[in-house]
């Protein structure tokens, strides 16, 4: 579910301002140190997590939309191929930052106690958290349908992912509407980042493994299709799962080999994609 | 030509003058110099988005070590079966690939590489896993930093020269008509397909050599050399030397590794220098160091001759 | 030479051809004309391989060449322009030439010889053939519209085609390069005996140069012939309503 969260802001940006956000990643890793850093302050309070839930997002969103502001917005005619190699360089250059700010150990917080242990589901344990993710993951399937299909910027977005030219001559401010859409996605990474906080090690070098999984999983979905990434996440979760119990050693082998067999199959995606 | 003849005398003479960790730097820059040719072949004269050529360095590397360590090989032999089993999984890598335009055929190799990355990743008994194999039982003539400084530039200056030739055939001018229009290449008879699969196993091989000159330098190899965040480093040194030309990714790969090496030394964070240059890169210099100094030193195109 | 009987092309349900014929005498000069849409660029698009009938046959001395790839179809002796000049811009004029004459030579995969030793009689004629031999060492790129599609017929003739299909020619051409390019195009017809299979839209150019002439319309074949029959036909005049001196 996480992978989905992080992999919907990866397809959005990719399908609407037609950016391979390499950067995406970094964005992920700094709403999990944020979200550390929010939940180890407000660790007095009771409500410090869910605090941190909604906040950390937004530091990650504001980095992404400085970076977009100052610098990417002039790239966007730019070959792909300089755009992927300029958000590389911003991942790197936040890697370091990240460092600064943080230090280089690995941090850890734990969930509150609400979301601590399992329900029983007939038997089996159901980890609260997870039952959490469970629902966090179609509420912002939904809230993605919703912007896109009900408001009007998020329709502006949808034209703009089809026709740029079309949408600038109709006198739409369209940089205003990119901004926006930038910030819709730089806002899920970082929410991808807070949710995975409590579950794992925060350490430096999650942006590098998350953003390869990430366009993976966008790539076999079909480019800037939301529903693909949710598709995409899900096979790629199960086969890891499947991973987990039949050869521990190698789970993370299956993702990847499964990765693999789609694209080679159908080398555009399992749906159809805005490209 | 005179200018080649003056680099290499330089090269050959510089450990003569030069403190024992300038050598190995320069070895390494030698060393990753070729990987970066390498790409370049298909990079900048095919016109293809290789972006996980990191993988057919890791495999020439992981193939020379494993041979030695676990199979017991002569290093001689082992330093020859290296660059083959890249070639080969460039072959079917490649095969796969070069199916598909552009875009995707970068995406499923980065699927193809990574899986390959996560199987040596795990597969700890064998590949040493996230910790890679040390102590390398390389000949015993290379382990000092001048021998293998030597060994390094040899084989370097050879595949350099191989390169060349290559490019300047006509398989080179053909494979430069297929990276500008690949459609009318197929309109005058040329197989397409065909000719990027046998760039992408030039490419992979030279990679490969690159791999098992690593081993000889570094007596180890490590698992992020299948890491794609190496590739795109790679990817980087080929647009920050210019890769329309034919030396620029030499000095984009000097650029690289000096600065690591260097910068690393002031601050820990060179990563973001090498991030900021990037960018700068990017937004004013997108011809690369040698493309950006070549074009202010050419003269005018001549007029028409008649 | 050539016969292209009964084809039909679809794209996601839009019919581009449905039924198209056309007959190409050997050592002829034939056009093909039609308003926009057609079907004229698909149709060559299918003749050279560079995409597939769902229906119909396509003969080229005799044999069918419908399945082949477009690369197999220009080594059987047909080569092609294309309506927006496409050439390879990073390469000097005479490397674009030459890249199209080693593919004949089979020389292409050749990775052990100098390419510019390689093949220079036979480029430097061709270059010399199309009056560009004083540009040979130019950026392709950097030629002139009209130089660029004279070039596009250049490397087509690399490949020594037996059958040129040239799609538009003329188009964004002024009317003294387009007199030279007809010209051109007229005389090496003659000299080296190709057969040419044009189309276009410029009306004076077709029915001056042209000995056949095939009318298109909504990727039909109206009807084939000599100018004179087909200016007197009345479903052309019809679909050219407007056209001078029909």
């Amino acid at each position: 579910m996480i992978l989905f969260v992080v992999s919907a802001g990866l397809s959005f940006v990719l399908g609407v301002l037609r950016v391979p956000n390499v950067f995406h990643g970094s964005l992920y890793m700094i709403g999990a140190f944020s979200a550390f850093s929010i939940a180890t302050a407000l660790a007095a309070h009771p409500g410090g997590f869910w605090v941190a839930l909604l906040l950390a997002p937004a530091v990650a969103a504001a980095v992404g939309l400085i970076v977009e502001r100052l610098v990417l917005s002039r790239l966007y005619h730019r070959e792909h191929l300089m755009l992927i190699l300029f958000t590389f360089g911003v991942m790197l250059i936040l890697n370091d930052l990240v460092k600064l700010t943080w230090g280089p150990d690995y941090r850890s917080i734990v969930p509150p106690p609400a979301l601590q242990g399992s329900f029983s589901l007939r038997g089996l344990p159901l980890p609260r958290y997870s039952v959490l993710l469970l629902i966090v993951g179609p509420l912002v399937a939904i809230a993605m349908w919703l912007f896109t299909h009900r408001t009007r910027i998020g329709k502006i977005a949808r034209a703009a992912a089809v026709d740029r030219e079309t949408v600038g001559i109709l006198g739409i401010d369209v940089s205003r509407v990119f901004a926006i859409a930038f910030l819709v996605g730089c806002y899920l990474a970082g929410l991808g980042g807070a949710l995975v906080a409590p579950t794992t090690s925060i350490t430096l070098g999650m942006d590098h493994t998350i953003i390869i999984e990430a366009f993976l999983i966008v790539t076999i979905g079909g480019l800037g299709n939301m529903w693909g990434a949710l598709i995409g996440a899900l096979l790629f979760g199960v086969t890891q799962s499947v991973g987990l119990l039949i050869w521990p050693q190698f789970s993370i082998v299956f993702p990847y080999a499964a990765t693999v067999i789609v694209l080679l199959l159908r080398p555009t995606g399992l749906l159809r994609s805005v490209w | 030509m005179g200018r080649v003849v003056a680099a290499l005398a330089a090269l050959v003479l510089f450990p003569l003058i030069a403190p024992t960790f300038y050598v190995y730097v320069a070895a390494l820059i030698l060393v990753t110099a070729l990987l970066a040719m390498s790409l370049n072949v298909v990079l900048g004269y095919g016109g293809i988005y290789q972006f996980h050529h990191g993988v057919f360095y890791g495999v020439g590397a992981y193939a020379v070590a494993l041979a030695i360590t676990k199979g017991g090989w002569s290093p001689w032999i082992g330093f020859i079966a290296g660059p083959f089993a890249a070639a080969g999984a460039g072959l079917l890598i490649g095969w796969f690939c070069v199916r598909l335009t552009r875009l995707y055929f970068g995406m499923l190799q980065i699927s193809l590489g990574s899986l390959l990355w996560t199987i040596v990743l795990r597969w700890y008994p064998v590949t040493g896993g996230d910790n890679g194999i040390h102590d390398i039982a390389t000949p015993v003539a290379l382990r000092t930093v001048g021998g293998a400084y030597y060994f390094i530039l040899a084989i370097v200056a050879l595949s350099v020269a191989a390169l060349y030739l290559i490019v300047k055939s006509p398989f080179g001018t053909t494979l430069q008509a297929v990276r500008d229009n690949p459609q009318r290449c197929e309109a005058v008879g040329v197989d397409v397909r065909r000719h990027q699969l046998i760039a992408v196993v030039i490419a992979a091989y030279f990679a490969g050599v690159a791999g098992v000159l690593y081993v000889a330098l570094e007596r180890s190899v490590f698992s992020n050399m299948l890491f794609w965040v190496l590739s795109l480093e790679v990817f980087v040194m080929c647009l920050l030397g210019g890769w329309y030309t034919f030396a620029g990714p030499i000095v984009g790969a000097a650029i690289m590794v000096a600065l690591r090496t260097f910068a690393g030394r002031y601050t820990e964070n060179w990563t973001m220098v090498i991030g900021v240059m990037l960018i700068l890169l990017i937004l004013f210099m997108p011809e690369g160091v040698l493309g950006f100094a070549l074009q202010r030193l050419r003269p005018a195109p001549a007029a028409d001759e008649g | 030479m050539l016969r292209v009987d009964g084809l039909h092309k679809s794209f996601d349900g839009f019919r581009a051809l449905n039924g198209a014929t056309l007959r190409v005498d050997a050592g002829s000069v034939v056009a093909v004309i039609g308003p926009n849409g057609a079907g004229k660029t698909t149709l060559f698009n299918l003749i050279t391989g560079h995409l597939r009938p769902d229906q119909g046959s396509i003969l080229f001395e005799e044999q069918e060449i419908n399945a082949l790839a477009a690369h197999e179809v220009c080594r059987r002796g047909i080569g092609r322009t294309f309506q927006i000049a496409n050439i390879f811009p990073k390469l000097t004029v005479f490397e674009n030439v030459q890249v199209s004459v080693l593919a004949q030579q089979r020389k292409s995969l050749d990775l052990f010889h100098r390419a510019s030793a390689l093949a220079i009689d036979e480029t430097s004629a061709i270059l010399k053939d199309t009056g560009l031999l004083g540009r040979a060492r130019r950026i392709a790129g950097a030629l002139s519209h009209g130089d660029q599609r004279i070039l596009e017929i250049a490397v087509a003739l690399g490949s020594r085609p037996t059958l040129l299909v040239l799609d538009e020619p003329t188009a964004g051409m002024s009317p003294e390069e387009t007199a030279a390019a007809m010209a051109l195009i007229v005389r090496l017809s003659r000299e080296r005996g190709l057969t040419i299979l044009f189309c276009e839209h410029d009306m004076d150019v077709v029915f001056s140069v042209a000995q056949s002439i095939m009318v298109m319309r909504q990727g039909r074949t109206i009807v084939q012939g000599p100018p004179g029959l087909v200016r007197a036909n009345r479903e052309v005049q019809e679909a050219y309503l407007g056209v001078n001196d029909a």
